[in-house]
């Protein structure tokens, strides 16, 4: 009785657990031995297939770095972060100011629910006013003219446009 | 001063070092083309494959686990590629007129040497695809025959039965009169 193929090839691959019995077998079996040597034969063809130059240098493309997706340095990062804190600033400032134009404006159908939202808001604020908050130090406010805060809401979003052109500036791929 | 190992490099190429994340192409290249070529046997459609194959690996950089060996992983997913791009085309891919070349052998050795290459890449390019692909990952990539089977999403009796007859099939091959 000779191994089969399947036997013969799990040995040669280590996928076998009939290891001793197999080696046994080999030992006696003048047939199966010249089988198992062919299959070493083949082996070390394949093994001894030279690997073949590329015509052209693939890292070219990665080292002058036009198509790659960076990784954004760390100082990006943080300036994502300060513009996501700048533009909540800028809508805190804004939020007094646009309570007190949006009644001036004379635009009929649209004054219903932006008093409703007004009156919502109204009443969250009344409702922060009952909040009890620690006393703290009173710091002298600026009265910060409109034209100004035009100004600086013009100065950030600039900012902002400038920062996010950096941050998607080595994203381009291709 | 000693090279940096390809851990420092990936590293680097994580933080966004293009300039190290090249010289770990340059360094992987030849292997990866190799693979392509050997599963597609098609020099154009290979270089463009292994490519490819940095620029998802370059994308994936971050979902590397830095504890691994990169040269086994970035064979892997060039040889996924190959088998993307063969299950996509659906036709089998023609021989190249591809010559080895082995400059360290004497000018009768070379010719001996580049004729047994060729053979044995004709013997390879002869396989029907599902087999040359079990070849690869068993034989270059030294993957079990469980591992074929999980990266090919195929049985295990398959993957078995694949390599057998690939083999008997490139035994005769190889073995046949000229």
């Amino acid at each position: 009785m000779h191994l089969t193929d399947e036997q013969l090839n799990e040995y040669v691959d280590n996928e076998t657990n009939e290891r001793e019995q197999i080696e046994l077998h080999l030992h006696l079996c003048d047939e199966c031995s010249k089988r198992f040597s062919d299959l070493q034969n083949l082996f070390l063809e394949l093994d001894s297939l030279p690997d073949l130059q590329l015509t052209r240098d693939l890292s070219t493309r990665f080292i002058s770095s036009g198509g790659l997706i960076q990784q954004p340095p760390r100082w990006l990062t943080l300036t994502v972060f300060a513009q996501a804190a700048l533009a909540l600033i800028a809508l805190i400032i804004s939020i007094p100011v646009i309570t007190t134009y949006i009644p001036q404006i004379d635009t009929n159908s649209l004054m219903t629910p932006l008093f409703e939202i007004q009156s919502l808001w109204n009443t969250w604020l009344d409702s922060l006013s009952t909040l009890q908050l620690p006393t703290i130090p009173e710091f002298p406010i600026p009265i910060i003219e409109m034209s100004s805060l035009l100004l600086a809401l013009a100065g950030i979003f600039v900012l902002w446009i400038l920062g996010n052109g950096l941050l998607l500036r080595n994203q381009i791929r291709r | 001063m000693n090279a940096p190992t390809d851990r420092d490099l990936i590293l680097r190429a994580k933080r966004g070092d293009s300039e190290a994340y090249g010289e770990i192409v340059t360094r992987h290249q030849t292997s990866v083309f190799n693979v392509c070529y050997r599963i597609l046997h098609n020099r154009s459609d290979a270089e463009d494959l292994a490519q490819e194959t940095f620029m998802r690996a370059y994308n994936r950089l971050n979902t590397f686990d830095i504890e691994r060996e990169f040269a086994p992983w970035i064979r892997r997913v060039a040889a996924n590629l190959c088998l993307n791009f063969l299950e996509s085309q659906k036709t089998s891919t023609q021989l190249d007129d591809e010559r080895d070349e082995d400059k360290s052998q004497s000018p009768s050795g070379q010719v001996e040497v580049k004729e047994r290459s060729e053979k044995i890449r004709q013997a390879l390019a002869s396989l029907p695809s599902n087999y040359r692909l079990v070849v690869e990952l068993r034989h270059y990539q030294e993957m079990s025959y469980d591992e074929i089977a999980n990266e090919l999403k195929i049985p295990l009796s398959d993957v078995k039965s694949h390599l057998f007859r690939a083999r008997k099939l490139l035994a005769e091959k190889l073995h046949a009169p000229d």
